[in-house]
């Protein structure tokens, strides 16, 4: 009988699979990405590392010495605060102690400071209280501190915002009144982001996060774009992460541009030039996870959709890992089997530059 | 004149270019010399799947697939205006989706019911974040065959087990098929918690519904 080696469903459920059925998987999983996002495929040799990384006998895995990469995290110091629906630990500790856990305990080259409502709009009438929350943080912590938080265009649509919900609009037909209804929200998304790290700025932020970019389609990415162009000339020197909500940019809009390319259905690997563009210093790439394939399939679709996008890259790519992306299991808190395997493959077979 | 195959074609390309007056143009010379019916399923119907699959891939986005739905109907209503009595289109099945308690996320779920739709079921969409027992009543108010249960968090997931059990408890889940969808789901989640069906996205959502409810 065949060796057949632990592996997991892309809902985290475990499986044993052979090396011919994982090597399998994996062809398949990289055609996937192949397909879509017209990008090529791994090669055999990239294809054999992968497989040799899932079938490594210990729990966890790491790159090999030498190929360490900066590691950061993102919402801010819940991870530790937060309870099981965000993937938290529930233990009670206050931001300055969330952010030192994470430079002084957890091994974190560079951390940022978040509100628990964590989007750019909530945090206009709170900016004083995360103003000097970060005064305080910087105060007393070495690494780059950023402030991060979601753009998160949805808040600005009916019922949690001024704008008529485009989803109601189009379920009417409304479709011209939808885009409209877009482009404002977009609008104003850029003004309060930029208004919000400029106070940010003020009190020591090193930089900010734009976490879950274009999560409300591509008018979402429009005005964080925009918002990115407005921080790069107001602040030269600041430090300007684009992570984005997913490994395609859903055409709510349809139409909207920047640089001259239509934002709707682009890839990873056309996403990252357009923020780097746009005065990004790092881009952050996604590729979703889908439950119902294997971790091999998943992982080497993740792969080669980053492989491709830090080559097409002109700023360092750091790839989002973690629950249900960057072919690690949809579970609250991910198995460190699955997390360790990607990481390694992400840094070894894909080159990006940090996680 | 053209052949039966090229109106086919015609109709099915009207639909995917999203407009209207295209659609309205190939109904009008395929009348004289197809069916009704056959312009519906084998031109509009056909063109419908493949803005589906073309938004599956990223090559059209929501409004394309809203305008081409519109379209459609407005190709469905000409023809339906001038069918007999009794000869009209009937409705493939009584379908009541929604996502799920707790849970906000609308824009798949309405995709789907659009999808739905324009295959030719009647759709009640009751919206996001709907309390369990709406599911069961609305179902029941329209004496649905489907509850289409959307839910795209793994905290929410246990909501489309809830409405399952509520059905059993009401005496109706003999009646009524269970088809679940969102990220987290799966066909293993699905045979858990005892759902007919898994759809993976809109297109697959169609056909499986056509399956259990139409059986083809």
């Amino acid at each position: 009988m065949a060796t057949e080696y632990a592996l997991r469903m892309g809902d985290g459920m475990r499986i044993s699979l052979t090396k011919e059925k994982i090597l399998e998987e994996l062809e398949a999983g990289s055609a996937d990405a192949a397909d879509l996002g017209e990008i090529p495929t791994l090669s055999g040799n990239k294809i054999e590392k992968l497989a040799e990384i899932l079938m490594m006998p210990g729990k966890a895995v790491s790159v090999e010495q030498g190929m360490e990469v900066p590691v950061t995290h993102d919402i801010g110091t819940l991870r530790i605060d937060g309870d099981q629906g965000n993937s938290g630990v529930g233990i009670p500790t206050s931001r300055l102690a969330g952010c030192m856990l994470h430079e002084r305990a957890f091994g974190a080259d560079t951390m940022e400071l978040g509100h628990i409502d964590y989007s750019f709009k909530p945090v206009k009438p709170v900016v004083a209280n995360e103003t000097q929350a970060m005064e305080v943080c910087q105060q007393n912590m070495i690494i780059p501190l950023f402030y991060g938080a979601m753009p998160n265009m949805g808040l600005y649509y009916t019922p949690d915002g001024p704008f008529e919900n485009p989803g109601d609009l189009m379920k009417a037909f409304k479709i011209q009144e939808a885009r409209e209804s877009m482009e404002h929200a977009a609008e104003h998304l850029t003004r309060d982001t930029v208004w919000v790290m400029q106070r940010l700025m003020a009190s020591g932020a090193d930089g900010v996060n734009f976490d879950t970019t274009a999560a409300a389609g591509d008018a979402d990415m429009f005005g964080t774009l925009h918002a990115v162009e407005t921080l790069r000339k107001e602040f030269p020197k600041m430090y300007i992460e684009v992570g984005m909500a997913g490994e395609i940019v859903l055409g709510m809009h349809g139409e909207l541009e920047y640089d001259g390319k239509i934002l709707a259905g682009i890839w990873p690997h056309q996403q990252a030039p357009l923020a780097a563009k746009a005065g990004a210093n790092v881009f952050g790439p996604v590729c979703n996870t889908n439950t119902s394939k294997t971790s091999a399939w998943n992982l080497a679709r993740a792969v080669t959709f980053m492989k491709a996008a830090v080559e097409a890259s002109p700023i360092p790519c750091h790839v989002d890992m973690g629950m249900g992306v960057g072919g690690i299991p949809m579970l609250e808190t991910p198995p460190i089997d699955a997390v360790t395997r990607a990481s390694k493959a992400m840094v070894e077979v894909a080159g990006v530059d940090g996680i | 004149m053209a052949s039966k195959e090229e109106l086919i074609q015609e109709l099915s390309d009207a639909v995917i270019s999203c407009k209207k007056d295209r659609v309205l143009e190939a109904v009008e010379k395929a009348k004289g010399v197809m069916e009704p019916a056959e312009i519906i399923e084998k031109g509009l119907a056909a063109g419908m799947n493949e803005v589906g699959t073309l938004f599956e891939r990223g090559k059209l986005f929501l409004p394309h697939v809203m305008m081409a739905a519109d379209a459609m109907t407005a190709g469905v209503q000409v023809l339906e205006a001038e069918m007999p009595v009794g000869e009209q289109k009937k409705k493939m099945g009584v379908i009541v989706n929604g996502t799920v308690e707790g849970d906000v996320h609308d824009i798949g779920k309405s995709i789907v019911s659009t999808m739905l739709q324009s295959a030719g079921f009647e759709v009640h969409d009751i919206g996001r974040d709907v309390p369990i027992r709406n599911f069961v009543e609305k179902a029941k108010e329209v004496n649905a065959n489907m509850i289409g249960l959307s839910a795209l968090m793994t905290t929410t997931m246990p909501g489309q087990k809830e409405v399952i059990e509520l059905l059993k408890e009401e005496g109706m889940r003999d009646r009524v098929k269970v088809m679940v969808g969102g990220a987290p789901a799966t066909q293993a989640w699905a045979d858990k918690i005892g759902a007919d069906c898994y759809a993976e996205n809109a297109s697959e959502a169609v056909a499986k519904a056509k399956e259990l409810i139409v059986g083809k």
